[in-house]
């Protein structure tokens, strides 16, 4: 299953991905706690293809993208929102 | 329908997350309401940037840095959070994520907004430390009633009124900045507005967001409805 990372370097640490994320009851977002407190998602939690909620809502272009592709989420292009 | 836009329709507003229980009732009011809002918000911000850049002089920027100063400032950006956070109930508050958000990051967001105003002012020349600006009426008045004022930002009846303001006027913001860095050259300008895009994004989001949850029923829907409604009828009668 592809899965999601963060790109620090487009983050722009707003953490609405997290907030997002534990509305909905997944908690797959969290705040390291080393070195520099950046946002992460653990992917034993995460639920992506299944669940898209941290792209729909990021507002930083490119920094979340697909660990297996490289391909940025953000904005979400429309096979992660729309029916086949 | 403008480029820029259609443009912002297609990245941020169109993407939905499949299941939201009121993403159908915040696409609906999209293309019933507010695309005509934000397309005539548009044009009225490139009409200023024409107008702006047809003076051949670097007064507007002035004016605009002054302006932008006033209205987010580090005095009006506290007094604004505070009144958002005291007008929700305490045990209402961790219900809706803007107001959680705003003891976590929003109060140094809106003051970082000031501090690229004041590199236009700085950068120009125009003062020589920020302290000046204390000095400056224009840097210190705030004349919009609507948009910090009693009306709409200090006492909302119900936090998704806000979800509203966020969804419908931070999407106006966003579409102005695109519009600055489409047509002005000029660094600091460029630097005043590229700095500030993400953070007004990031509001916009927080109104989808809450409208996509919780603004399922008819109940949860009313209060957006009524403060859009407001909005609209603020930009020229559209209703």
């Amino acid at each position: 299953m592809p899965s999601l990372k963060i790109d620090h370097q487009r983050c722009t640490e707003c953490r609405m991905c997290y907030i997002v994320c534990r509305e909905i009851d997944i908690n797959a977002v969290y705040v390291a706690l080393e070195p520099l407190h950046h946002i992460e998602i653990d992917l034993q939690k995460c639920t992506y293809p299944g669940c898209t909620a941290c792209l729909m809502y990021c507002p930083a272009e490119g920094s979340i993208v697909e660990v297996e592709t490289g391909r940025s989420m953000v904005p979400p292009p429309p096979d992660a929102w729309q029916e086949a | 329908m403008h480029p820029i836009l259609e443009q912002f329709l297609d990245k941020w507003v169109w993407p939905t997350m499949p299941g939201a229980p009121g993403a159908d009732f915040r696409l609906r009011l999209t293309r019933e309401k507010c695309v005509n809002g934000w397309e005539i918000s548009l044009q009225r911000t490139l009409g200023e940037i024409e107008e702006e850049l047809a003076s051949n002089d670097e007064n507007w920027k002035k004016e605009r840095a002054l302006r932008g100063y006033a209205a987010e400032g580090v005095h009006m950006s506290i007094k604004q959070m505070s009144g958002q956070l005291l007008s929700v109930d305490i045990a209402d508050q961790e219900r809706y994520i803007d107001l959680q958000r705003m003891r976590a990051r929003q109060i140094w967001d809106e003051c970082k907004h000031s501090k690229l105003h004041a590199d236009v002012l700085l950068g120009k020349g125009w003062i020589k430390d920020e302290r000046e600006l204390m000095d400056i009426a224009q840097a210190n008045t705030q004349p919009l009633p609507a948009y910090f004022g009693l009306s709409m930002m200090f006492p909302h009846i119900h936090p998704l009124a806000r979800a509203a303001q966020n969804y419908y006027q931070e999407a106006n913001a966003c579409i102005g900045i695109m519009a600055y860095l489409d047509r002005v050259d000029d660094p600091l300008v460029r630097h005043e507005h590229l700095s500030q895009r993400d953070e007004e994004l990031m509001h916009f989001m927080e109104g989808k967001f809450q409208i996509d949850f919780l603004c399922a029923t008819a109940e949860t829907q009313k209060p957006v409805e009524d403060a859009l409604d407001y909005l609209l009828h603020q930009v020229g009668g559209i209703r």
